[in-house]
């Protein structure tokens, strides 16, 4: 057992305390988390050290389930890429915390708050660490339910409570699917073991199912393409991708910090993280990397299309996180996965930071009297005074450099037709184009925005800066440097040397040369992409272009489809939930209650008609007739039984009973007084004495005590005779 | 299970201690069947209504210690039954009192055993008229239990298994809600028609098995193809009623919502289960030729009872309904694991058995305390609980999430196994069945949405929370789910001996390595 079980253990224990404790830690219940999330996050960089020296580590736990052929352990595997998400969650989710000591305070449940935080990291930390599909998958769901508990955190709010359930449930839809894989990967393998399959994956290349068997006609698709197309349906619901993303927005309802979490280090990771752990088997399966390449290109596009269009400052960052994951996603599908990586964490360190800020600066529009008013308010004023800002800005079109940058161009061939190079190439730039403009807008609106606040009591529009607070400032300051130093340390050669190895060397070295990364001609691409971007944010928000835009009438409309999200929650309303409920009730009011139900009591009515018709065919008298005739015959019988019973029967019975327990009771006296020392038959006797005096406390005595006692005594007798007779 | 503790072998008692726990362990059932009996007997003489509740109390507490005894001196290696008892009853027909459990029954008398109190705790203020008889009832139901998941002789399984109907019916009746009469009776009725049946079946096995009663003698045997079709067709009815399977349901939505709390508890948690105990005890080691010939339709039924069910209960209104409703979907994972005939399937609908007793009986309690509180099963009656009652409320949680199987919580299980069993005769049925569990997270959260989240309105606001008693009625079922889904080993070592068993009787005639692909 690994020291480093501890990674994992010590949220968890966290969570237990926390949950367990009562109303003991109150408000100093983040005295509990922050401290055991810290030492997460330390244990985490001793892993980074212990595994890039000595390699992959593995950690049994205990068997889960033994049944036949399915045997499922509990097992743990730290390996580069594992350590690098640890890295991220842990650190992440520390900053959250002690970032949410000061944001949460005052909230009435505030130890709820932390414990499902605690669980919440707890979840994804193991996740990472899993070795067995089927516990990916319970932790899968657990991160769901600390969702949906977070998302319903203001219990009072009803758009709380139905975001809550909204995301559980578009989740648990997608999770249907990752489920059923689990299920066809144990049938297909044999095994839940992760390393084990994908050390089986090649050989099980080429081996087909029929998914119409159970017609009788057939339609064969591979085996391996099914599995991960499968699994890679989980990944659409848990990432918020196209078209299972409408969640993530609604999930701001949440308090800011855990938006942070969800967006920055847990929950939409799993799905990038889930894709880059499975990619030997991905690799194995072509139809399945385009279909991950098409649905995370049309995420990151559609998302930083509907960012732009965003007024609410959280619900432009859900999208923003939305098409940054789609593109995490895309560079997979791609079979860029250490860029999807190396965007993976980049992203996590940027979003988090955001988010954090964000919540400073809704706090400082809050503390003005406004309540958590979500709005970006068009803004004129623009100085591009912070040069975090800036940092932010090129982290974020960093990663999509890499991407463009040269030796993944090679793994494109895995979509061998120039028409699908170029398309993704143009979802590539696009995004990134996009993203640049919504990124500045977003970034310039926040830190360079003159707030006008109307005064509560004078009525006057009264300027404010976003103030920092100032604990809060640090961990900002802290993520931005540890996302800065990242950047520098983790050179982008050094950071694919150090992640092949876990991608299955063996399988993708040859398609992944390393070296000579940064040099591509390509990478001018994408910096165009993003510098004009920029420009064209620049000159949307200085005025000019807006208006020249706005002149346009399928301008105005795309705006509207855009701003609507291209009606995707109106879609799923429409044609989904409602259909689905009418039917349920039409099953319940038609099928069910006219339906089954009637049906019985027909039965039952068609019984009684048939016995009515008996009666009605059969003599009426006979019947009559009879009947008196065994009443009588009853009646004579019932007063011979009561003459017989009542004269003699009963007498002797009480008779021969009283006198055989007397005879019983006689011989049980012998038979202790016999055998009983002295001294047990002092104690008993005292005994007796005593519970006889208690009873005789008791007034009046009834026939029940009496009885009672003797029940006892019977019990104590049948006891006794057993211990002296064997 | 490591044996934790067990009388014989305890050295440092006394010779004659262990002479005695000898012949205390060789009657162990017939003491947990005598252990309910006895304790009516004496709660009929008590006079003061408080003492009968205590007595009840610890009377079922007894059974639940007793089953504890039971499991640790179980050998989980052995095969077959253990702790048989048999003595002659009614030799001119070959009627044997004959009891013995393996790793099956011994799940399911526990379930008996540990609801049981929570009943009785459960009905402790609520029940205020005619306590006397309302508690001689539960016990007089937990006594039968034990009996019909024991009973090694088929008479003695069909008495007892008549007798638990009668507590039932009187307790929707004398306790029930507004529609208790009209519940009680097709409860009755339709109960009495499955008997019918099940009477029907046992003859028809009594009959062409050798005039005999024996259990275990008539899963030697083999019967010809065409009877063992007709005996199956009426137990398949008995049981599907019993279960209950779609389009058989209709009894249980109206007996579990106008029941007493104990009186769905038991319902829900252990009555259901004799029908697939039943399918388990007589189909699959009887008479399987017939399972093999009407499996697949059996497996497409419990299908539909999944999606029905769960449809149904989305459609609720009524909080009692709903989880009644939910049940019709649990149970169709039941008979989907055992007519995969294979060890994950049947494990799992074992363990699913089991989990349902538990999240169910959870529920009913739950869904019972609010009652006491408001005297309203309507959803739309609640809402912004969780400012009142936030006890209450990490309880009804807990339930809910584990009743739709959530990982880490008990059911999942349970439904993992069936789905894996499943998975080995088809795929589709495994993919619309994962449909069911999409269907119960719908229904279990958006009833969560309804009645816990949001804003109170004011009658809700000033309930009380949970009181001590309540919460003690909570506890062990939270406790269990949460041991079960985290750490199912135990309970799966117990079964593993006997449904390795119970296969090898049914193997004779059904491939167990079906193609994995299909």
């Amino acid at each position: 057992m690994s020291i480093f079980i501890l990674i994992p253990l010590l949220p968890l224990m966290a969570f237990l305390t926390l949950a367990f404790s009562g109303n003991r830690f109150g408000a100093t219940s983040h005295r509990i988390g922050i401290p055991a999330v810290g030492l997460s996050f330390a244990f985490s960089v001793a892993a980074l050290v212990s595994v890039s020296t000595g390699g992959p580590i593995s950690i049994s736990l205990y068997r889960l389930i033994e049944v036949g052929s399915l045997v499922v352990d509990l097992d743990l595997y730290i390996d580069q890429l594992t350590v690098l998400l640890l890295l991220l969650v842990t650190g992440v989710s520390f900053v959250v915390h002690v970032y949410s000591s000061r944001y949460m305070i005052g909230d009435p449940h505030y130890r709820r708050f932390f414990a499902v935080t605690t669980l919440f990291t707890f979840a994804m930390v193991a996740l990472v660490m899993s070795n067995n599909l089927l516990l990916t998958y319970m932790l899968w769901e657990i991160m769901g339910i600390c969702s949906y508990l977070l998302i319903s955190h203001g219990a009072d709010r009803t758009a709380a409570a139905r975001a809550a359930t909204k995301a559980f449930l578009t989740n648990s839809v997608a999770d249907v699917g990752f489920g059923f894989g689990v299920v066809l990967t144990f049938a297909t393998y044999g095994t839940l073991d992760i390393q084990q399959i994908l050390a089986a994956a090649p050989s099980i290349s080429g081996q087909s199912t029929n998914l119409l068997g159970w017609l009788g006609s057939e339609l064969m698709i591979e085996t391996n393409t099914l599995l991960t197309l499968l699994l890679f349906a989980g990944a659409v619901g848990k990432s918020a991708q196209v078209p299972l993303h409408i969640w993530l927005p609604f999930a701001m309802e949440a308090p800011t910090p855990v938006s942070a979490l969800i967006h920055a280090a847990t929950m939409v990771n799993a799905g990038p993280f889930l894709l880059v752990r499975l990619s030997p088997m991905l690799v194995l399966a072509p139809t399945t990397m385009t279909v991950i390449a098409v649905v995370g290109g049309t995420t990151a596009l559609y998302g930083a299309l509907v960012s732009l269009t965003q007024t609410d400052i959280k619900k432009l960052l859900a999208y923003s996180t939305i098409s940054q994951i789609g593109f995490m996603i895309f560079a997979c599908g791609v079979g860029a996965f250490v860029a999807a990586v190396f965007h993976l964490l980049a992203h996590g360190f940027l979003k988090g930071f955001l988010f954090l800020s964000t919540g400073n600066a809704l706090r400082a529009v809050a503390s003005h009297g406004h309540g958590e008013s979500h709005a970006v308010p068009d803004s004129h004023a623009l100085r591009l005074s912070s040069p975090l800002s800036l940092g932010a800005l090129l982290l974020a079109c960093i990663p999509a450099l890499i991407l463009f940058a040269g030796p993944y161009e090679r793994m494109w061939t895995a979509h061998d037709l120039p028409s699908a190079r170029a398309a993704f190439l143009f979802v590539g730039l696009g995004t990134v184009f996009f993203t640049a403009i919504y990124v500045f807008r977003g970034v310039v609106s926040l830190f360079q925005q003159q707030f006008a606040v109307r005064d509560d009591e004078t009525g006057a529009l009264v300027s404010i800066q976003p103030r920092m607070l100032s604990a809060a400032h640090v961990p900002g300051l802290v993520l931005g440097g540890i996302a800065g130093s990242a950047l520098l340390m983790l050179l982008w050669s050094w950071f694919a040397e150090f992640l092949t190895p876990a991608l299955g060397a063996s399988r993708l070295a040859s398609a992944v040369p390393v070296q000579a990364a940064v040099l591509s001609p390509w990478l001018l691409a994408p910096l165009t992409a993003a510098v004009a971007g920029w420009v064209v944010g620049y000159r949307l928000h200085s005025g000019s272009g807006l208006a020249t835009l706005a002149r346009s009438d399928w301008m105005k409309t795309l705006y509207v489809a855009l701003l609507n999200k291209l009606y995707f929650d109106e879609i799923y309303d429409t044609y989904v939930v409602q259909p689905v409920l009418r039917l349920v009730n039409w099953l319940w009011r038609v099928v069910d209650l006219k339906g089954i139900n009637s049906a019985v009591h027909g039965v039952g009515i068609a019984v009684l008609w048939f016995a009515r018709g008996i009666g009605s065919v059969l003599e009426v008298h006979t019947v009559e007739r009879g009947s008196t005739g065994v009443g009588r015959a009853v009646l004579i019988l019932s007063r011979w039984l009561w003459g017989t019973i009542e004269g003699r029967g009963v007498e002797r019975v009480v008779e021969e009973s009283a006198s055989s327990s007397l005879r019983l009771s006689a011989w049980l006296w012998r038979v202790v007084d016999r055998r009983v020392t002295d001294q047990a038959l002092e104690g008993v006797g005292r005994l007796a004495d005593e519970t006889g005096l208690a009873l005789q406390r008791i007034e009046p005595r009834t026939l029940q005590h009496h009885l009672l006692l003797v029940v006892c005594w019977l019990v104590l007798a049948i006891g006794l005779s057993y211990w002296f007779l064997l | 299970m490591p044996v934790l503790w067990t009388l014989n072998p305890a050295k440092f008692w006394p010779a004659k201690v262990r002479l005695m726990s000898l012949v205390f362990t060789d009657h162990l059932i017939s003491w947990m069947i005598a252990v309910p009996f006895l304790t009516i007997a004496v709660v009929l003489f008590l006079p003061s209504d408080q003492w009968v509740r205590r007595v009840a109390l610890a009377g079922t507490l007894t059974n639940l210690g007793l089953t504890g005894v039971l499991w640790s001196g179980f050998d989980l290696s052995t095969k077959g039954m253990q702790f048989v008892e048999r003595s002659e009853w009614m030799p001119t027909f070959n009627i044997a009192y004959a009891v013995g459990v393996d790793g099956i029954s011994i799940l399911l008398v526990l379930l008996t055993t540990l609801l049981s109190p929570l009943c009785v705790l459960a009905s402790w203020k609520v029940i205020d008229t005619k306590v006397k008889a309302f508690m001689g009832l539960v016990l007089l139901v937990e006594g039968a239990m034990i009996v019909v998941f024991t009973a090694l002789d088929m008479f003695l399984f069909f008495m007892l298994w008549e007798v638990t109907m009668i507590p039932m019916y009187f307790m929707i009746i004398l306790w029930g809600g507004p529609d208790r009469v009209a519940a009680g009776i097709k409860f009755v009725l339709y109960s009495l028609t499955g008997s019918l049946l099940l009477l029907v079946g046992i003859l028809g096995l009594y009959l062409h098995g050798g005039h005999s009663f024996d259990m275990l003698h008539l899963a030697r045997q083999s019967y010809p193809t065409d009877t063992q079709a007709w005996i199956f067709l009426a137990f398949l009815l008995a049981f599907a009623i019993k279960l209950p399977m779609v389009p058989f349901h209709s009894w249980l939505p109206d007996a579990h919502s106008e029941a007493p709390t104990a009186g769905s508890v038991i319902l829900a948690g252990v009555l259901l289960k004799m029908g697939g105990y039943g399918f388990l005890r007589f189909c699959l080691p009887m008479l399987p030729d017939a399972c093999e010939r009407f499996g697949p339709a059996v497996l497409w039924l419990s299908v539909v009872a999944i999606l029905y069910g769960g449809c149904l209960a989305l459609a609720q209104s009524d909080l009692k309904k709903l989880v009644a409703y939910s049940s019709i979907s649990h149970m169709g994972f039941v008979t989907l694991g055992i007519f995969s005939f294979n060890s994950q399937g049947i494990q799992g609908a074992v363990l699913q058995m089991f989990n349902h007793g538990i999240t169910t009986g959870a529920l009913f309690l739950a869904v019972g305390q609010l009652y006491d509180r408001t005297h309203s099963r309507l959803i739309s009656d609640y809402g912004g609980l969780h400012k009142p009652m936030p006890r209450f409320v990490v309880f009804l949680s807990i339930f809910s999430v584990a009743s739709f199987g959530l990982p880490g919580a008990s059911n999942f299980i349970g439904e993992f196994l069936v789905l894996v069993g499943a998975s080995y005769t088809s795929f589709v049925r495994v993919l619309l069945a994962m449909g069911g569990i999409v269907l119960a997270a719908a229904y279990m959260l958006w009833m969560l949405q309804r009645v816990v989240l949001g804003e109170a309105p004011r009658k809700i606001a000033l309930l009380p929370d949970l009181s001590v008693r309540e919460t003690v009625t909570l506890v062990p079922l939270t406790v269990m789910i949460f041991l079960v889904g985290l750490y199912p080993g135990p309970l799966m070592q117990l079964l593993d001996a006997s449904v390795t068993n119970l296969l090898e009787q049914t193997k004779g005639a059904i491939p167990v390595d079906l193609a994995v692909l299909d």
